[in-house]
C-alpha cells in the first residue's frame, strides 16, 4: 500500500508539472493580453510600455518566465493579479466560500434527488415511474446548462412575480444588496442556481445509480437473499442498496474538485462571485497569474481526489487490491 | 421625424435637468438644492416642494466589469477610472460639456510667459475622507507616484516635469523642461501623500479603499460581486451627497444588466452600446443618458495607402495600395457611403453622423458632412481608370476593385454596418468582402505580427477618436513618424500609411506651443486636411451612454472623466 501510494504520488507531481507546462505555454501564447489595454492608449509612452513589460515579467522569452514562475509557486507564491495587482491566492480566497457554499448545497440537493429516484426507478424497472424519471434525467444531461439557467431566469426573474410585484426568485447575486442579513434571501438565491446545476448532474447520477442497481438486483446474493425469504425491504435496503452505493464513491470523489472549481457557466449566468467566474474574467483578460493559479490547483485536486477514491474504494471493496 | 423626436426629447431631459438642478449653471444655487431632511424643523402640514431633492436612499450601479483596482497609478481598465471618479478627483477635469474646468484648483492653471512654469491656486479648506487637509504636497506626491518605477500610469506629459514646487501650501508651480502644450490634461487626479510608500505600490491598502476628496469612499469590497460606496464626512459640500450609499454591482454581462434594470433591481446600468438604446426604450421606468465619447470618438473606416501584403514600409510609395493610394477612390467611396442611412437604419437616428476627428468641446472643429453623391463616385472611378467590368465590379489593368473590410467579430451593429456597405459599394461597382477577426487578433501588436501594425489589410472599421487633449490622437494617428515600421519598432497608430507634410509640422509645432488658442487653430486646419485627403472616413459618433431608472435625478452622462458619476453628489431618488 506504501509503494503504491508513494508510486501514484510521485506520478500525480510529474503529471501536474507536465500540465502546468501546457497550460503556460497556452496561455502566453494567446494574442493581446494584458499589455494590449496599454499599448491602445496613445497616450502610453514607449517608456511607459517598457516600464510596464518589466513590472509585469513580461519581457522575459516564455521558457524563462514559466522557470521563474515554477520557482516561485513552489514556494506557494502563485503571482499577483495584472488586473489587481492583488497575489493570485488572495483572489481566489475570496471566492472559495461562495463557490464551496453553492457547490456544497448543489451536491447535497443532488444527492438526495438522485438516490432515492435511482434506486426506486431500479426497482421498479420498466414501470411508468421509471420511463419518466429516465426521460427527464435523459433531458437534464442533454440540456445546455446555460440555455438552461437563462429560461429560468426568465421564467422565475422576470415572467412571474411574487405577491409584491417583485419578481418571484432573484437571478443574480447571493443576497439582496443594501439590504440587512436574512437567511431567508441567501436561500432565495441559492435557489435558480442550484435548481440549474443540480438537475443537470443529478441526471448523470440518478442513471449512474439505476444502472448500478439493476445490476446488483441480479447479483446471486441478491437471489440468495430472496431464497432466504427475506422480507423485500430488507433484500434492497440491506443486500442490495449497500452495494450499489459503492460505485456512487468514485462519482462523488471526483466531482469533490468542483467544490473548489466551481461551475463556471452557472456562475457568470447568475452573477455569483465565485472561483468559476473568477477564472472566466481572468481569461478574458489575460490574467494569467490568476488563469494559472486556478487551472493548477483545480488539477492538482483532480488528481489527489482520482488518488483517494481509488483508496477508499480499496479499503470499502476489499476485493480489489492496489498493488 | 425621427431626429426630430430624438432632439426634442434631448431638449426636454436637458430642461428637466436643468429645472431640477435648481437653475444650474446659470442661477445661484438656491434653495431647491437644499435637501428636504434638512427642512424638517418646518411645519410638516406645509406642502413640501416635489422638486426638493430627497436624502437618503442607495442607487445600484450595475456594471459589467469588475473594476482591477481603485488607485490611478495602477489602473489599466476604463472600469478602474470610472468607479474611482466617484471617490477622487483632480485639479482639472473635463465636465459635462467637454470643456475643461477646475476641481481641486480655484481656476484654470495659468502658464509662464516662456511656457515652462504652469500655476495652480489650489482650493483651500478641503479635506480628503481620512480628514488629512489637502496640500500643495499632495500634487507632488501625486506626480512622484505617477512618475515611479511601479506606476501604471501614463508619464506622458508628467516625464516632461524637472520640478513642483509648492511656495506655499495652496500653490502649486510645475516646472517643465520643455514646453508641454497639453498641460490642461494633467493632474486629473491626486493621491493624498499618505496614501502609500510607492516602492510598495501594488499592496497598498488604497487600492481598493482610495482616500479622495470626492463625494464618496468605499465602504467594503466584497470581490467578485460588489462595492459599497458610502458618504464621505468631509465632503466640501455641506449636506452631499444625498444618497446614503451607492452599490456598484458587478454583472455578468451588459444583457444580464438590461434585464436587471428592466426588473429595478439595479438603478443605473453603465456603459450601452448605440445597438442596445432600442432595448432600453422599451422599457418601462427607464432612460438613458448620453454624450459624445469621451475621446471624441468616431466609428470609422482607415484605409490602407500602402502594400496590403505585411512589409509595413515607413514609406507607403515604395509599394502603393494598388486602388487605396488614389485619393479619386478613397473620395469615390466616402461619396457611395450614405452615413445618414446607416444612423438611422441601424441606430436609430440616435447618433451623429461623423464629420470630423474634433467633434466635441473646446478642440471642437465641425465639419460639413460629406455628401453621399453615387454619380460623382462612380464619375472619380472612372476618371481613376477603375472601369466597370463584366460582372458589375470594377477593373484597371486586369484588376478588380475588390476590397477586403476587417473588423472584430462577435459585434453585431458592425456587423451590420458591413453587410450595409457592401451594397452601398456594389452600387458604386466596388467589391467589399468582409472578413473579421477576433478583437486580440485585429489589434494584436507589432510583435504578434499585428494585421494593422503590419498592414495587412484593405481597410478596417473600428472606433478611435481625439481625447480631450487631440496631441496623442493626432500624432499617434496622422503624423508620419508614427506609420508602424520596422524604422520605429512599429510604434503609433497611423495604419494607413498617410503621409502629408503640412499635417506633420501643424502638429509638431502644435506640440511646444503653450497658447491654447493658437493649438485649436492649428488642430482644426489638420482635422479640415485629414477630411480632405480621406485616409480615414467617419461613419459616425461613438457615444458613452448609461440607462438609468426614471426616479433617479440629475443623473446625467458626461462625455469628461465623470462618466456617469458626473454629480453623483447631486443624485437623489423620488419616493
Amino acid at each position: 500500500m506504501a509503494t503504491y501510494l508513494l508510486r501514484r504520488l510521485l506520478q500525480s507531481i510529474l503529471t501536474l508539472l507536465v500540465i502546468s507546462m501546457i497550460l503556460f505555454g497556452l496561455i502566453s501564447s494567446v494574442p493581446g493580453g494584458i499589455m494590449s489595454a496599454y499599448q491602445e492608449n496613445p497616450d502610453f509612452t514607449a517608456e511607459d510600455l517598457a516600464r510596464l513589460e518589466a513590472k509585469y515579467g513580461l519581457n522575459d522569452p516564455v521558457p524563462v518566465r514559466y522557470l521563474k514562475w515554477l520557482g516561485n509557486t513552489l514556494q506557494g507564491d502563485f503571482g499577483n493579479s495584472f488586473i489587481s495587482k492583488r497575489p493570485a491566492l488572495e483572489e481566489i480566497g475570496d471566492r472559495l466560500p461562495n463557490t464551496m457554499l453553492l457547490m456544497g448545497v448543489m451536491l447535497i440537493v443532488t444527492l438526495l434527488i438522485a438516490i432515492p429516484l435511482g434506486i426506486i426507478s431500479a426497482i421498479k424497472q420498466y414501470t411508468w415511474f421509471d420511463h419518466i424519471t429516465t426521460t427527464l434525467a435523459f433531458a437534464g444531461q442533454s440540456l445546455p446548462v446555460f440555455w438552461f439557467g437563462l429560461l429560468l431566469i426568465i421564467i422565475f426573474s422576470v415572467t412571474l412575480k411574487g405577491a409584491d410585484g417583485k419578481p418571484l426568485l432573484p437571478g443574480s447575486g447571493m443576497y439582496t444588496l443594501g439590504a440587512p442579513f436574512s437567511l431567508i434571501d441567501r436561500v432565495e438565491h441559492l435557489i435558480l442556481p442550484v435548481t440549474m446545476l443540480a438537475f443537470v448532474s443529478a441526471a448523470g447520477y440518478m442513471r449512474y445509480l439505476r444502472s448500478s442497481m439493476l445490476d446488483v438486483i441480479n447479483e446471486d446474493y441478491v437471489r440468495t437473499a430472496r431464497a432466504k425469504g427475506a422480507r423485500e425491504r430488507v433484500v434492497i435496503f440491506k443486500h442490495a442498496m449497500r452495494n450499489a452505493l459503492i460505485p456512487l464513491v468514485t462519482l462523488i470523489g471526483l466531482d469533490l474538485p468542483s467544490l473548489f472549481g466551481g461551475a463556471l457557466f452557472t456562475e457568470t449566468i447568475f452573477a455569483w462571485p465565485g472561483i468559476g467566474r473568477l477564472y472566466f474574467t481572468a481569461a478574458l483578460k489575460t490574467d494569467y497569474p490568476v488563469v494559472m493559479a486556478v487551472l493548477i490547483i483545480y488539477s492538482a485536486l483532480i488528481i489527489l481526489s482520482s488518488l483517494l477514491v481509488d483508496v477508499i474504494y480499496a479499503i470499502l471493496d476489499p476485493r480489489i487490491r492496489l498493488s | 421625424m425621427k431626429q426630430f423626436k430624438t432632439l426634442l426629447a434631448l431638449v426636454l431631459v436637458a430642461a428637466f435637468i436643468l429645472s431640477a438642478c435648481g437653475g444650474g449653471e446659470a442661477a445661484p444655487q438656491a434653495e431647491p438644492d437644499t435637501p428636504a431632511a434638512e427642512t424638517t424643523d418646518a411645519p410638516s402640514e406645509q406642502a413640501v416642494d416635489p422638486n426638493a431633492p430627497v436624502t437618503g436612499g442607495t442607487v445600484i450601479v450595475g456594471t459589467p466589469q469588475e473594476p482591477g483596482t481603485l488607485n490611478p497609478l495602477l489602473a489599466s481598465a476604463t472600469i478602474d477610472d470610472v468607479i474611482s471618479a466617484f471617490i477622487i478627483e483632480g485639479l482639472v477635469t473635463v465636465d459635462g460639456e467637454g470643456e475643461y474646468a477646475p476641481v481641486l484648483a480655484e481656476e484654470l492653471p495659468t502658464v509662464s510667459e516662456d511656457g515652462l512654469v504652469v500655476t495652480y491656486k489650489l482650493k483651500k479648506d478641503i479635506k480628503f475622507s481620512n480628514g488629512d487637509a489637502f496640500t500643495c504636497a499632495d500634487v507632488q506626491f501625486t506626480y512622484e507616484g505617477i512618475v515611479s518605477d511601479l506606476s501604471g500610469a501614463s508619464t506622458s506629459g508628467y516625464s516632461d516635469i524637472e520640478k513642483i514646487e509648492c511656495p506655499d501650501d495652496f500653490t502649486a508651480e510645475v516646472y517643465f523642461l520643455d514646453v508641454y502644450a497639453p498641460y490642461l490634461r494633467l493632474f486629473s487626479y491626486i493621491i493624498p501623500k499618505g496614501a502609500g510608500d510607492l516602492a510598495a505600490l501594488d499592496t497598498w491598502e488604497y487600492n481598493r479603499a482610495p482616500i479622495g476628496t470626492g463625494p464618496w469612499m468605499v465602504a467594503q469590497w466584497e470581490a467578485g460581486d460588489n462595492i459599497t460606496l458610502v458618504k464621505n464626512p468631509n465632503y466640501r459640500e455641506p449636506g452631499k451627497p444625498y444618497l446614503d450609499s451607492v452599490i456598484v454591482k458587478i454583472l455578468p454581462s451588459r444583457e444580464t444588466g438590461v434585464q436587471l434594470l428592466g426588473t429595478g433591481e439595479i438603478t443605473v446600468l453603465w456603459d450601452l452600446t448605440e445597438a442596445d438604446l432600442p432595448t432600453i426604450d422599451q422599457l418601462d421606468g427607464v432612460a438613458w443618458s448620453g454624450a459624445t465619447y469621451g475621446y471624441g470618438e468616431n466609428e470609422l473606416l482607415v484605409f490602407n495607402l500602402g502594400p496590403a501584403d505585411g512589409s509595413a514600409p515607413a514609406d507607403p510609395s515604395v509599394a502603393p495600395h494598388p486602388s487605396l493610394s488614389d485619393l479619386r477612390v478613397r473620395q469615390a467611396i466616402q461619396y457611395g457611403i450614405d452615413k445618414q442611412l446607416i444612423v438611422d437604419a441601424l441606430l436609430g437616428g440616435n447618433v451623429k453622423v461623423g464629420t470630423t476627428v474634433l467633434p466635441i468641446g473646446y478642440w471642437a472643429c465641425p465639419q460639413p458632412a460629406s455628401e453621399f453623391n453615387v454619380e460623382k463616385a462612380n464619375a472619380l472611378l472612372d476618371e481613376a481608370g477603375w472601369i466597370v467590368g463584366a460582372d458589375g465590379i470594377r477593373e484597371k489593368d486586369g484588376v478588380r476593385l475588390s476590397l477586403k473590410i476587417s473588423s472584430t467579430t462577435g459585434n453585431q451593429l458592425r456587423e451590420q454596418t458591413e453587410q450595409v456597405l457592401v451594397e452601398m459599394m456594389k452600387e458604386i461597382g466596388i467589391e467589399l468582402v468582409i472578413d473579421n477577426l477576433p478583437s486580440d487578433v485585429l489589434l494584436a501588436g507589432w510583435d504578434s505580427d499585428g494585421m494593422r501594425k503590419k498592414g495587412r489589410f484593405d481597410i478596417l472599421l473600428y472606433t478611435t477618436g481625439g481625447g480631450y487633449d487631440p496631441d496623442s490622437h493626432l500624432f499617434s494617428n496622422y503624423h508620419s513618424a508614427r506609420i508602424p515600421s520596422a524604422d520605429n519598432e512599429g510604434a503609433g497608430n497611423n495604419f494607413s500609411r498617410y503621409i502629408n507634410a503640412d499635417v506633420d509640422a501643424l502638429i509638431d509645432d502644435a506640440a511646444f506651443n503653450a497658447d491654447q488658442d493658437a493649438r485649436r487653430e492649428a488642430y482644426c486646419q489638420v482635422a479640415e486636411q485629414i477630411n480632405k485627403d480621406v485616409p480615414r472616413v467617419f461613419l459616425y459618433e461613438r457615444m458613452v451612454i448609461s440607462g438609468y431608472r426614471e426616479q433617479l435625478q440629475n443623473f446625467r452622462v458626461s462625455p469628461g472623466y465623470a462618466d456617469m458619476t458626473l454629480d453623483s453628489q447631486n443624485w437623489w431618488l423620488q419616493p
